[in-house]
């Protein structure tokens, strides 16, 4: 099976879509409004969707499709967003006592209709018909957070099964409730998609896959630099490839104020890369690092400039092994101001010659949360090609 | 086929939600709201008759043919000037305050012709002053980012910024 670049453009036309018109059934339903922020087709493996799930104690409602189609959508809320909507749908029922059951029953009912809105585009643009099953509620007590969806992934030669997984995040009411759409289809309908939309100049799903374990190599590379350097014990949380409109890059992150370093690297692939601490976190590294002085502010610069500059090698070093090429990198720049604000420049640059871009996140954190690390690296579009190329099987 | 539809819900609460390469328009008491800005830059429209004004947020300065238009400086503007106008608004009461357009890094990839920051904030008044609009009120350039509120009632443009707080222009 292979995947290309303007497939994948399909791809995130018709979940960005299907997004807004679940929004907008939210909207009709609740009296709330519901905007769709960012869509993406991200890749990795199943245990790092499995992750995030636990990790956030996510709320979710399970639907299958078959038919045309095959695969799981979920519809997967914080419990405080769950919460919140299940009070602007049912006024004083409390989603905690008694009344969970309702509350479970109007959050199925939710999902039953935004799914079903979602799917239902997808159905007409392959010109099939598409059956879904009834939701299943699942909550944060459950241990196996995909244990619904058996999609069954791709492997590339190793143990990791890999998903292409649509995600849509979607707010309502001023932020108040955030939740995350996701399509997960299986393997072979991911190549009924495919098909559908052509293949010219298309890649091997399984060297997206080769890519998506470098940037694995490289986050938990990073993560043991990190902790090796500031005695800080950390473990990669999520590192992921996605696939994103280009303006959906900065949008994916809030305006919370953070702190880091942005650097360009430059070879096969260039591009650009931001380490991204919140202040809290930033504080804690400039403390270890210059342990039991009260540095000035110069000071603290320099400690999150060395650490930027650490980070990234760490993450890149195994990328130049993989690739066999050299990866060059420049001075860490020191950055403290509104997250998304710091992404927009890096994500305009490429806009002038890309409308989609291939973003790389990667969390690094301590179990406690004390500590978060985030690294987002971007790269030129036409290199990331070449660099693809480079790790398809029949290279 | 309907892949390409961008239709938002019709607005219920107090605050409108404008994206990056987007924009929106209030004829009511709204919020108008949009954050993140670096490079990009935020125009905010206002005529204070009618109190329909309209929040662009856009990306690069001018569109190639075929591109998404609200992602430019110049096709952007025209778009939320025709939707304001749709909605009741004279363009010759319009007024115009701008925000963002800052250099945050010294790209290797910047040329001669100066940062994006900087060329969306002169694409912006060449197209405003295109239309016969007048620059009430700016924020633009430095190296930090921005987030904006444009009060739709008062024409008030909050700015945010991490490093010099909140101002209204």
């Amino acid at each position: 099976m292979n995947l290309d670049v303007r497939s994948l453009r399909t791809f995130s036309r018709l979940a960005h879509s299907g997004a807004e018109k679940a929004a907008g059934s939210l909207t009709t339903l609740a009296g709330i409004d519901t905007y769709v922020n960012v869509t993406k087709v991200e890749l990795g493996t199943k245990a790092d969707v499995e992750n995030e799930f636990a990790e956030r104690d996510l709320v979710s409602v399970h639907i299958g499709f078959s038919g045309g189609l095959d695969g799981h959508t979920v519809l997967a809320f914080s419990p405080e967003s769950a919460e919140r909507l299940v009070d602007a749908l049912m006024p004083g029922i409390n989603a905690t006592d008694a009344e969970g059951e309702l509350a479970e029953s109007s959050l199925k009912e939710v999902a039953n209709i935004m799914l079903g809105g979602f799917i239902d585009g997808w159905a007409d643009y392959l010109d099939t018909t598409v059956d879904i099953t009834t939701p299943t509620y699942v909550d944060d007590e459950n241990d196996g957070p995909l244990d619904h969806v058996d999609a069954e992934g791709f492997e590339n030669g190793g143990d990791d099964e890999h998903v292409l997984v649509f995600r849509n995040q979607l707010e309502a009411a001023d932020n108040a409730i955030e939740f995350d759409l996701y399509m997960v289809p299986t393997a072979s309908s991911i190549g009924t998609i495919v098909e559908a939309s052509g293949e010219d100049g298309a890649l091997p799903v399984e060297s997206f896959a080769a890519f998506s374990e470098m940037i694995n190599d490289g986050a938990n590379q990073a993560s043991e630099d990190i902790t090796a350097m500031t005695g800080i014990d950390t473990t990669v949380e999520v590192s992921r490839l996605s696939f994103v409109p280009i303006e959906g890059v900065p949008m994916s992150l809030t305006d919370a104020v953070r702190r880091g370093v942005v650097l360009e690297f430059s070879g096969t692939p260039s591009g650009y890369i931001a380490i991204l601490f919140d202040e809290p976190s930033a504080e804690n590294i400039a403390s270890s690092l210059l342990p039991g002085m009260e540095g000035d502010e110069a000071m603290r610069q320099s400690a999150i400039q060395e650490i930027g500059n650490i980070t990234t090698s760490g993450f890149l070093d195994g990328w130049a092994n993989a690739l066999e090429t050299t990866i060059d990198i420049s001075p860490p720049k020191h950055v403290h101001d509104i997250g998304s604000a710091i992404i927009d420049p890096l994500a305009t640059d490429l806009a002038q010659s890309q409308e989609y871009a291939f973003l790389i996140d990667s969390t690094i954190r301590t179990d406690d949360d004390e500590f978060t690390c985030d690294i987002y690296a971007l790269p030129d579009e036409t290199e990331l090609r070449k660099a693809l190329r480079k790790l398809s099987p029949a290279a | 086929m309907q892949v390409y539809t961008t239709d938002t819900p019709a607005a219920r609460s107090g605050r409108i939600k404008v994206g990056i390469a987007d924009y929106a328009v209030s004829g009511d008491e709204s919020t108008l709201t949009t954050s993140g800005l670096g490079s990009c830059i935020g125009v905010a429209l206002y005529d204070p008759e009618t109190g329909v004004s309209g929040l662009a947020h856009a990306m690069l300065p001018e569109a190639d043919d075929g591109s998404e238009p609200a992602k430019f400086v110049d096709t952007g503007i025209e778009l939320l000037l025709s939707e304001m106008r749709a909605a009741g608004a004279d363009i010759d009461r319009v007024v115009a305050k701008i925000a963002g357009g800052s250099t945050m890094f010294d790209f290797t990839s910047a040329d001669g012709d100066g940062s994006i920051g900087d060329r969306n904030v002169a694409a912006t008044r060449t197209t405003l002053d295109g239309f016969g609009i007048d620059v009430v009120a700016e924020d633009v350039g430095g190296s930090h980012g921005r987030s904006l509120e444009l009060d739709s009632q008062t024409g008030d443009l909050r700015v945010r910024s991490a490093k010099s707080g909140n101002h209204v222009l």
